[in-house]
């Protein structure tokens, strides 16, 4: 892998353990698997680059891109709560309206931002090649970031959010407000995917409505990857593994794809994620009836 | 004190499956009373509590707390007032927090969380001198998984949970119904030293006759959703096991005789 790839692969791994992250708040802390992720990304995206094309300031454009993301979250967590949807059900909904309202936000299917400033533009100065530049200014995104989640989840009421997530009984008999916990919930996953989309547009220079497309997968991929790298219970390291999942699910991607013995193209893309995210799904399960097996043979 | 005016539950209202779980409670208990309550399957006792609670709506009647009408406060709101123990002992904890976790959220109840730390050395403190008092050796195990623990250690920390902030009224399920004997006996000597301790009002619901007379200071009965008798001071002193049993055989030939009479006259 040569380094320019090298330093693509680790920029989009850690704008990914962002989205791992919310991925992490939904299915593991709420235990509310939610799909809406395809189009908040997507819509964190289309906002930022479309209100950066008619002149916003993109800080302010990825404050609301951000906030547009966070929005959709509330949406899915209503249609769950208010109507009783199945929360699946209920995110597939949010995530097929987002794909109509992510083109209708930019009009047309992709927007470009190649001559337009972006976050990075008041660093320019600093003289850093912007291929350096990228990776330190999306890590120190995604470990920021990383740090205050770490942070609310360790705080009372990140921690009444975790208490719903794991006994809904026992939150509400201990005056925990159960709704209130999931649409916040919701909402902070959401931006925090959102804010990933900004990301990902400003850095490769564009929004596009297809973008999305399996973005729940990958982060799902980055959150069991890191999963099975440390076993701890402590809450920041477990953040801090998505985006260490995130970057070696990049890693393991691009290696595949560069692979010439493998053989593979570009497209080949989807089936390599599904494959490597069934086996991050399917290894600690093996593991443990490995080591069953083991306990068992030396009893014997 | 809990006071219950006529008090109506009705499950599936209107449906075949219909149930009147409650049909006109009326229950008064004053200030740090300890109410034992019995009845067979299906009389309504959960129901009760879980009413009182606040987790089922009341089809009809009136729930007040000292005097304050709490009939449509949620479940939530209520907790300022109530500490519960289950009968399950995985429903009183978050299996996949640790104990100071649970512990932490227990002290939390009845007030509004806020963005400071959940935990701190100070608090680690207070649960490490509660939990001591368990002798099970949980004080140096704060930061394990609650699943780890077995179901005795479980409910124990529930029913310390129960009494880490001050609450005027403790509902115990059947809470020791799904344990061994030995730690049966174990939580009942904790749940009688900490109601003591705090002058508790208390209901609590029992499927062992022996339990409910010699806790406490009173002891009713539910039957098909109403309280059939309603047992205290020296009469209740002179009550055996084998008076309320025979109570309550009484209780199942009248209903069934009822039952019969309604075949009658529906004809």
């Amino acid at each position: 892998m040569s380094l320019y790839a090298f330093l693509g692969t680790l920029e989009i791994g850690f704008i990914y353990g962002l989205v791992a992250m919310g991925v992490y708040l939904t299915f593991r802390i709420l235990d509310f698997p939610d799909l809406t992720v395809d189009g908040s990304f997507t819509l964190g995206a289309a906002v930022t680059a479309t209100l950066i094309v008619i002149g916003y300031n993109p800080y302010l454009a990825t404050l609301l891109g951000t906030l547009a993301a966070a929005c959709a979250g509330i949406v899915t967590a209503w249609l769950n709560l208010r109507f009783n949807i199945l929360h699946l059900l209920a995110s597939i909904l949010t995530m097929t309206a987002l794909y109509t309202i992510n083109l209708r936000v930019m009009g047309k299917p992709n927007v470009a931002l190649i001559m337009e400033p972006t976050m990075l533009t008041p660093f320019e100065a600093l003289g850093i090649p912007a291929m350096y530049m990228k990776v330190i200014f999306v890590a120190f995104c995604a470990v920021i970031g990383g740090l205050l989640v770490a942070w609310f989840l360790n705080t009372q009421y990140g921690l009444a959010m975790r208490a719903v997530g794991s006994n809904k009984r026992m939150a509400q008999a201990n005056g925990i407000v159960v709704n209130e916990k999931v649409y916040v919930g919701l909402a902070l996953s959401n931006g925090l995917v959102g804010l990933a989309g900004a990301l990902f547009a400003q850095t490769n220079g564009f929004a596009d409505s297809t973008m999305g497309i399996g973005t729940i997968v990958v982060g799902l991929a980055a959150v069991i990857i890191g999963e099975s790298l440390f076993s701890t219970r402590s809450i920041l390291v477990i953040v801090m593994s998505c985006i260490i999942g995130s970057i070696l699910y990049r890693v393991a991607v691009s290696m595949a794809l560069n692979a010439d013995f493998l053989g593979f193209q570009a497209s080949d893309l989807n089936l390599l994620t599904a494959v490597l995210v069934a086996l991050a799904l399917v290894f600690p399960k093996l593991r443990r009836e490995w080591k069953a097996k083991k306990a068992k043979g030396e009893r014997v | 004190m809990i006071r219950c005016e006529n008090l109506h539950v009705t499950f599936n209202h209107g449906l075949p499956t219909e149930k009147l779980a409650l049909r006109g409670v009326d229950l008064t208990i004053p200030s740090g009373e300890f109410v034992t309550v019995i009845g067979s399957n299906g009389a309504g006792k959960s129901t009760l509590l879980n009413t009182i609670a606040g987790d089922i709506e009341s089809t009809r009647g009136k729930i007040l707390f000292s005097d304050r009408d709490v009939t449509n406060l949620p479940a939530t709101k209520r907790t300022k007032d109530i500490a519960r123990v289950f009968q399950d002992p995985l429903a009183g904890t978050c299996g996949n927090l640790t104990v100071e976790e649970n512990m932490a959220l227990a002290y939390g109840r009845g007030k509004r969380s806020n963005l400071s730390l959940a935990l701190n050395d100070n608090l680690r403190k207070i649960f490490k001198e509660q939990l001591s008092r368990l002798n099970l050796g949980l004080e140096n195990r704060l930061g394990a998984e609650m699943g780890l623990l077995s179901g005795g250690q479980r409910q124990s920390v529930s029913l310390l949970m129960s009494a880490l902030q001050p609450s005027s009224i403790l509902l115990l399920d059947e809470h020791t119904a799904a344990l061994d004997p030995k730690t049966a006996a174990l939580i009942m000597d904790i749940s009688s030293q900490i109601i003591e301790e705090k002058q508790l009002t208390v209901m609590m619901v029992t499927h062992s006759m022996r339990q409910a007379l010699d806790h406490g200071s009173r002891t009713i009965m539910l039957h098909e959703g109403k309280i059939i008798f309603d047992l205290s001071g020296d009469q209740r002193a002179g009550y055996e096991v084998k008076d309320l049993l025979q109570l309550f055989a009484q209780a199942r030939n009248d209903g069934e005789e009822l039952d019969d009479d309604k075949l009658l006259l529906g004809e």
